[in-house]
């Protein structure tokens, strides 16, 4: 049976090996007709189904996808599948943020024993997809939007980056005074071997005392000094202080829960920061440092509008799918592939990054419209749940793609869903790789 | 004999260029702090004043980040190659500065020796680059220290330099000649110098750099003056002369294409060999290579410098490198 | 339009499996005016394509001499060697080349030739060796000390006896200590200390240097004491590359393209370039 239009939608299924699988083959052996649009991609485990194959089917031409697995409390591996729950939480909130079409993908619990579930859900998905037409996910029309953007942020100039000076109330020199005397002391006493911190021109390291003239605290010190303490150039140097404000702090957190670093081989230097001019200083609540071993200057005392935090997310939002989909070609469109976001980013510290793999080549490398979808999505969601709001990347970024806004995306379904901020209380459960048997799962069927 | 043309008439042209179905490429506000080379949809599009140089390069129009070489479909065992190369159509860069057309000089000839790389020479054929002498510069630019300077002529098919709220045309091809047709006068027009205040001052000498380069090759000093690199590509990528590409194969197992990339010294996969040996194992010897390729490999096979002193990279660098703070230091012996 | 990054198709007219991870691979134009006007120099490389996977470089390893198909032979180690090694006779393959410069066969005439390689560095030599077996007359003692990790590891072993049958030629074979098996009858030892003790006079000789690089930075001092001149012991660097044809920027030691001033050095040469290989 084809549409009226001839057009036969491709539907990409991907499932477990123990339940939907089974569930699938049983629908075949008891003769339960359904279908024959559907592409079945058997994985071990929901668990194991990675959001970049969703994505590839996409960019295959699928025109829905669907992921299915075990019901709860019946995973094979235990738990597979609530991990699963979790990220697909997020991804969703992500892909709809992105502007994808929300009703072309779909999640379900099928078991060994429901073949008639699955013959069902298929025929109810070739239908409904039938009725959408073709999925063309990557076609939207972005020239339109080249200039402006419809969120219109400015992008915080970068250091050392022409264009107007950011306005604030200068940080008082006096810190600068009292920062460059701390790490007088700490190099004297031999405390640390380098203090990693702001030069007037970019970041310094500093190994004698002899040198702390080279240290600045002002308005320009906008990046986060704790990408550096994964770099094995800096490790060489040895054991570094690295000077942080309140939001780089967060960072330190969930590296040392990744056990990235241990916190006794690190000596933080915390400054106190009204804010540097940039946009998460307008919501920030981290004016100071809460973990540092030495502190310097106070914090002017006016707190951010926390309310305020995700007022971008809401933003786009308000939207239509359409229009959130072509604004962020636009953005995309603009990625050269420099890697600059991830290479600033201190929580991006895999030996080998996915989007360097070419066994298999999860990730296009050519900085086309699919190839660079593919790659903010995985990038975002690598982050989820661990990216601090630090924006460096943001900040790095030589196209001005609004980095924020996707990390925001995913820091908000974070907090709305499981309570949690990365990196602001050490002690709380971060919400990849732990699950709760109450996760909310109204998406799947 | 010089012409001119006021600033009302150069929109005016650029929306004739559109409405004859060019395509014309220009500075453009992308967003607040965000100016790029974008093609132009309206002439009204076009930025004029109020920015120093956009953020990349015009070298997208004859190099683009992405291209197509050919494309393959597999048929059982046997293979066929798809030609893929469309026609390019005719493209304007208007508004381009001395430091994006000059390094259009240089590409030529990385991509003409010996073997000549049509893709490139295509495009390049089908442009023609109408640069816009600056009127300003910032702590970034040092084209005065590679030999050019704010009104430059290498690589332009034409020069508008501004005066008295309108612009002198000045014809430099046979292409800007025709281009703008009656408009452009032959010669510089004497008034047309500037008084200097858009000229930035010699920072460093480039002899002096190329000299460092060869004679401390194995000196601490690179790894010391990367310490801060990231490793990324934003300094290459927005360069308006790097021109290192990566060549992959994209599609399924029935068909797909062969298509080149932009890639970065600075990657450290860059020069990895499959034993796992890397030439250039560290970020100090992938900042030094950046530098040796401008300023003594470039140099020494083809007569100049491959770093025409635009200061994108140092723009652009998220941690304040590029090539200026070390050609400052390497550079002013 | 000329595409200089346009492959010729090949078919693939024969593969031989050497070791668990190396085979060698014979081509044969699809084209036949291609074939026929297609010539080459022994140590030139060609970028050899899996499509579907993409590029990778390698040696030609067979003769020039040889008329009507090119080998060469490959180590799986990545995305490309791996469809490679999957492909089989009648695949179509992709070939762009020959590129670089090749070795100086006829400045070399009238030399003793010594040949010293290290594991999957026998295709590149093997070339030459076939090119001055071929021209007999125009060398003169022919020397050649090839050595792997284990006995496993060696490749193109059949040939090795081959060349050894031949007058003025002696083939020694050696693996690392602890690489041999019961039965190994040739030396054990590293490349450098066994072509020391094999005492070969190097003062008249050209030698060919190929293998990883700790080899080539012991045998260069061996062959210095034996008489050898700098300027007649030659190399070929394996820098990374993805044209082959000096665009894309990758392959170069210092102020050299190797894609197109090399793969072939002498010593002399790359004393002269900074160590960036
Ligand atoms: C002039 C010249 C001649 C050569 N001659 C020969 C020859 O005769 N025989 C021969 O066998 N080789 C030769 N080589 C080397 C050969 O070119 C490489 O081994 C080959 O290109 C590897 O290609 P690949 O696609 O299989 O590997 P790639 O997939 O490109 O991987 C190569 C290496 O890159 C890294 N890498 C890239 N992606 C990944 C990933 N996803 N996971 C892990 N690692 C990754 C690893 O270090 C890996 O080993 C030559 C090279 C040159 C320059
Ligand atoms: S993703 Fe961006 S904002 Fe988040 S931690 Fe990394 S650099 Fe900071
Ligand atoms: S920094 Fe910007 S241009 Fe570079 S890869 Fe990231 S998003 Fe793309
Ligand atoms: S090296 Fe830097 S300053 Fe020189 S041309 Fe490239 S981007 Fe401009
Ligand atoms: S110099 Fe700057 S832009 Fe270039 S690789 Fe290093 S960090 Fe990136
Ligand atoms: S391999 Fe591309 S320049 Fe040498």
């Amino acid at each position: 049976m084809s549409g009226s239009n001839g057009f036969e939608p491709k539907i990409v299924a991907f499932v477990c090996n123990w339940c939907t699988y089974l569930g699938a083959d049983l629908a075949g052996t008891s003769r339960l007709e359904y279908p024959p649009n559907v592409r079945i991609l058997r994985l071990p485990c929901t668990g194991r189904i990675d959001t970049n194959l969703v994505v590839k089917a996409v960019e295959g031409g699928a025109d829905a996808v669907l992921v299915s697995g075990c019901h709860p409390g019946d995973c094979h591996y235990n738990a597979g599948n609530y991990h699963a729950r979790r990220r697909w939480m997020l991804f969703r909130e992500l892909l709809d943020v992105l502007g994808f079409d929300m009703r072309r993908i779909h999640f379900t619990w099928i078991s060994a024993a429901e073949g008639r579930k699955f013959q069902h859900v298929i025929s109810e998905i070739t239908e409904q997809t039938r009725a959408l037409g073709p999925w063309r996910a990557y076609e939207a029309k972005a020239e339109i939007d080249h200039r402006g953007g419809l969120v219109g942020q400015a992008v915080s100039p970068a250091t050392g980056r022409a264009g107007p000076a950011p306005a604030l109330q200068a940080p008082a020199p006096l810190a600068e005074q009292e920062l460059r005397d701390l790490a007088r002391r700490l190099l004297g006493a031999g405390d640390v071997k380098v203090v990693i911190g702001y030069g007037a021109a970019g970041p310094v390291f500093v190994t004698k005392a002899a040198d702390v003239e080279r240290l600045v605290w002002n308005e320009g010190c906008q990046a986060n000094l704790t990408t550096y303490l994964k770099r094995k150039e800096v490790r060489a140097l040895g054991k570094p202080a690295v000077v942080v404000k309140g939001c780089d702090e967060r960072s330190l957190v969930v590296l040392e829960k990744e056990s990235q670093i241990r916190r006794e081989d690190v000596r933080v230097i915390g400054m106190a920061c009204d804010g540097m001019g940039q946009e998460k200083c307008a919501a920030c609540d981290t004016h100071e440092p809460r973990f540092a071993d030495e502190r310097v200057g106070k914090a002017g005392g006016q707190g951010g509008k926390p309310a305020a935090r995700y007022a971008a997310v809401e933003a786009i939002l308000a939207k239509t799918p359409e229009e959130r989909l072509a604004f962020w070609s636009a953005e995309f469109d603009r990625c050269l592939k420099c890697y600059a976001c991830r290479q600033v980013c201190p929580m991006c510290y895999c030996e080998r990054c996915i989007a360097d793999k070419n066994r298999p080549q999860a990730i296009d490398t050519s900085p086309h419209r699919k190839g660079n979808f593919a790659w903010h999505i995985a990038r975002a969601m690598h982050l989820a749940g661990r990216c601090v709001g630090c924006d460096e990347c943001t900040r790095a970024c030589p196209a001005g793609i609004d980095l924020r806004l996707l990390n925001l995306t995913l820091a908000r379904a974070a907090e709305t869903q499981f309570g949690y901020r990365a990196g602001m209380d050490p002690a709380a459960e971060p919400p990849i790789g732990a699950y709760s048997l109450q996760d909310k799962e109204e998406f799947i069927r | 004999m010089s012409a001119r043309i006021s600033r009302e008439d150069l929109r005016k042209l650029v929306a004739e260029w559109l409405a004859a179905g060019k395509k014309v490429f220009g500075p453009v506000r992308v967003k607040a702090g965000l100016e790029l080379y974008a093609p132009l949809d309206s002439a009204e599009a076009l930025l004029l004043d109020g920015w120093i140089r956009p953020a990349n390069s015009i070298k997208e129009l004859v190099f683009p980040r992405h291209e197509a070489l050919y494309g393959y479909r597999i048929l059982k065992n046997r293979v066929e190659l798809v030609d893929l190369a469309a026609e390019i159509p005719e493209q304007i860069a208007i508004g381009a500065h001395p430091c994006d057309a000059a390094a259009l000089a240089a590409l030529d000839k990385v991509f003409n020796w010996d073997y000549r790389d049509e893709f490139y020479n295509r495009r390049r054929a089908a442009t023609t680059v109408i640069t816009m002498a600056c009127a300003a510069h910032d702590d970034q630019c040092f084209c005065t220290s590679v030999g050019l300077g704010p009104e430059a002529e290498r690589g332009s098919d034409a020069l508008l330099h501004e005066r008295d709220g309108g612009y002198e045309v000045r014809a430099i091809s046979e292409k800007g000649r025709i281009l703008l047709g009656g408009l452009a006068g032959e010669t510089a027009c004497p008034t047309a110098q500037t008084s200097g205040a858009n000229t930035p001052p010699r920072r460093f000498d480039s002899a002096q750099v190329a000299a460092f380069a060869k004679e401390h090759f194995e000196d601490p000093y690179w790894a010391e003056r990367a310490l801060a690199c990231l490793g990324c590509g934003a300094c290459t990528f927005t360069c308006p002369a790097c021109h290192c590409f990566d060549m992959v194969d994209e599609g399924n197992g029935r068909e797909g294409v062969r298509a080149r990339n932009w890639d970065a010294c600075q990657f450290p996969m860059f020069t990895l060999h499959a034993s796992g040996h890397n030439p250039r194992a560290n970020q100090g010897a992938r900042q030094r290579q950046r530098i040796y390729h401008k300023f003594v490999m470039y140099p020494d096979k083809f007569g100049e410098v491959l770093c025409t002193g635009c200061g994108n990279c140092s723009r652009n660098c998220p941690v304040g490198l590029g090539v200026l703070p070390a050609a400052t230091e390497i550079g002013n012996g | 339009m000329d595409n200089i990054y346009q492959p010729d198709l090949m078919e693939i007219a024969g593969v031989r499996q050497h070791t668990p991870d190396v085979k060698s691979v014979k081509l044969r134009f699809q084209d036949p005016n291609r074939a026929g006007s297609f010539d080459f120099r022994v140590g030139q490389f060609g970028i050899f394509s899996a499509f579907g996977a993409g590029e990778a470089t390698f040696n030609i390893c067979s003769s020039s001499n040889w008329k009507g198909s090119i080998e060469f032979c490959f180590r799986k180690v990545g995305r490309v060697t791996e469809a490679l090694w999957d492909a089989e006779e009648g695949d179509t393959v992709g070939f762009r080349g020959p590129y670089g410069n090749g070795y100086p066969m006829e400045a070399w005439r009238g030399k003793d030739l010594i040949f010293l390689g290290g594991g999957i560095a026998m295709p590149p030599i093997r070339c030459a060796i076939w090119y001055a077996l071929e021209n007999r007359a125009d060398y003169g003692d022919i020397t050649i000390v090839y050595g792997a990790r284990t006995v496993g590891d060696l490749v193109f072993v059949d040939e090795l006896d081959e060349w050894a049958r031949h007058p003025r030629v002696r083939v020694i074979r050696c693996v690392d200590p602890g690489g041999q098996t019961p039965d190994w009858t040739g030396e054990i030892g590293f490349v450098p200390t066994v072509f020391e003790r094999a005492d070969v006079p190097a003062k008249n000789a050209i030698a060919l240097v190929i293998g990883p690089p700790i080899m080539i930075k012991n045998t260069i001092p061996v062959l210095e004491r034996m008489g050898g001149a700098m300027s007649n012991v030659y190399t070929s660097l394996e820098n990374r590359m993805k044209c082959g044809v000096g665009k894309c920027g990758r392959c170069n030691a210092g102020p050299v393209y190797v894609c197109k001033e090399g793969p072939v050095f002498t010593f002399e040469e790359l004393r002269a370039i900074p160590m960036d290989y």
